[in-house]
């Protein structure tokens, strides 16, 4: 089965990513050309920190950067369903 | 209230606030209130690392090379990241340790302080390697006026807690009278005061330590100094988690997680605090300035790192619910990242594929090509 799911970033790029990836959103987003905010890639800095506007994620490492409801990092994550994002 | 090394009392740990509840008495992780400083606790202690396990052999040559203000600027960063770890070594056990009330977050607050006395050994490491004699370097940092500006501006505000808590544990509150001088002292002021220091420090962890990053990683991208990059980057890991305990602190109490006078203050202190941030930005840019006055160097100048500082200010902000305030939001130095990136950072520091390991090595990579000579 080929579930992909799409991603909308910013209002205006969609992007399509492939759940069964192990690739987190991050490295989604940078494939896709969309110019990026990151320093550390492993959850602790908080740099990457996105506004989710719409979906879920789950993620592969343990976030420990400080995340108000609205907020995920993409560096930690991937998507567990569509989603639409503010990067 | 007096404070006591165990306090005898007993407490729910579960039900007190981060800090100015009572003292800690058990030293007990089974159960936490904010599990968030245990993770960070974890994470600090799978950082560790020790300054010695890097060569910075190679880096005597490379400096010899440098031009003078190439030189300048790379003496002034370690004078002044020097003085930050100097005062950040010490000050969050001497100002927090004794109104903190959570074994996590009294943990955490040691296990930081610690890593910032390695960070400060570094700077002995790399400069014993530069100089025969590091003394006068080591001098000048409580001579020189850029560093004794900033000097006062990052240590104001832990000296005032410091004091005050120091009233309010001798004396209690109501007026103190000191050396002649009168001192009013209450639960509240001090909780205000707390709350400026850790706005303070934040903005320290936050943007203070980068423009001399972004200075070692620019030598580093011309692969000079590249043993003194390798313990930058572990510096620059060590710092950026520092710098999520005291986003989540300052977090904690403003969205109501903590203690609710606390949120109170965090509202009525908001501009305050917004300024704390906004003059540290103009001091780093101030320190930009100040480095490049004797001539800029290969790939970096003021404008650009000045850019860069503004840049990260934002990201800074936005992460305790400031707006940007900004216009530059895109990365001026997108070579940056690589250097701050936790996953390149080697575990062990000796097999990193340097230059400075390879000299009088052998090297293990022998192609075809090598043979071309080669007659039996």
């Amino acid at each position: 089965m080929n579930s992909k799911l799409k991603v909308k970033v910013n209002k205006s790029q969609v992007i399509e990513v492939d759940p069964g990836q192990p690739q987190t959103l991050l490295e989604a987003l940078e494939q896709a050309g969309v110019e990026t905010r990151y320093h550390c890639r492993s959850g602790f800095c908080g740099a990457c920190r996105t506004t989710l506007i719409s979906g879920e994620v789950e993620y592969i490492n343990d976030p420990l950067a400080y995340m108000r409801p609205q907020e995920i990092l993409p560096c930690a994550c991937k998507a567990k369903t569509d989603l639409e994002i503010e990067h | 209230m007096r404070y006591s090394t165990f306090n005898q009392t007993n407490v729910n740990p579960l039900g007190e606030p981060m800090f100015f509840g009572n003292p800690v008495n058990v030293a007990r992780y089974d159960q936490q209130r904010h599990s968030i400083f245990e993770k960070l606790i974890e994470k600090q202690l799978s950082f560790f690392w020790r300054p010695e396990e890097v060569d910075v052999s190679r880096d005597r040559v490379d400096f010899q090379a440098m031009t003078d203000s190439e030189k300048h600027i790379f003496i002034s960063n370690l004078k002044y990241q020097t003085l930050l770890d100097s005062v950040q070594g010490r000050s969050p056990n001497i100002a927090l340790l004794p109104i903190v009330s959570l074994p996590e977050l009294e943990t955490w607050i040691e296990t930081w302080s610690f890593s910032e006395t390695i960070h400060s050994r570094s700077y002995t490491h790399i400069l014993r390697n530069l100089f025969s004699d590091p003394a006068k370097v080591f001098d000048d940092i409580v001579m020189n006026d850029q560093i004794r500006k900033r000097a006062t501006d990052i240590s104001k505000y832990y000296d005032d807690l410091i004091f005050y808590t120091q009233l309010w544990q001798t004396h209690g509150e109501g007026t103190v009278e000191v050396e002649g001088e009168t001192y009013q002292v209450s639960v509240r002021d001090l909780k205000k005061k707390l709350f400026l220091c850790v706005n303070s420090v934040n903005a320290l962890e936050a943007i203070r330590f980068y423009v001399s990053f972004a200075c070692t990683f620019a030598f580093a991208e011309r692969e000079i100094m590249e043993g003194n990059s390798k313990i930058i980057r572990l510096i620059a890991r060590d710092e950026n988690l520092h710098l999520t305990s005291t986003q989540h602190i300052i977090n904690l109490w403003q969205y109501g997680d903590d203690d609710p006078e606390m949120k109170e203050i965090a509202e009525e202190c908001r501009e305050e605090a917004l300024e704390i941030f906004t003059s540290a930005v103009e001091q780093e840019k101030g320190w930009a300035e100040y480095l490049f006055e004797n001539g800029s160097m290969i790939g970096l100048n003021k404008d650009i790192l000045c850019q860069y500082v503004e840049y990260i200010a934002n990201l800074r902000m936005a992460a305790i619910g400031f707006e940007p305030q900004y216009d530059q939001t895109s990365n001026p130095l997108p070579w940056m990242n690589k250097y701050l990136v936790s996953d390149n950072v080697q575990v062990a520091p000796q097999e990193a594929e340097i230059s400075s390991y390879l000299v009088g090595q052998i090297d293990s990579e022998v192609s075809a090509g090598d043979f071309g000579d080669f007659d039996l």
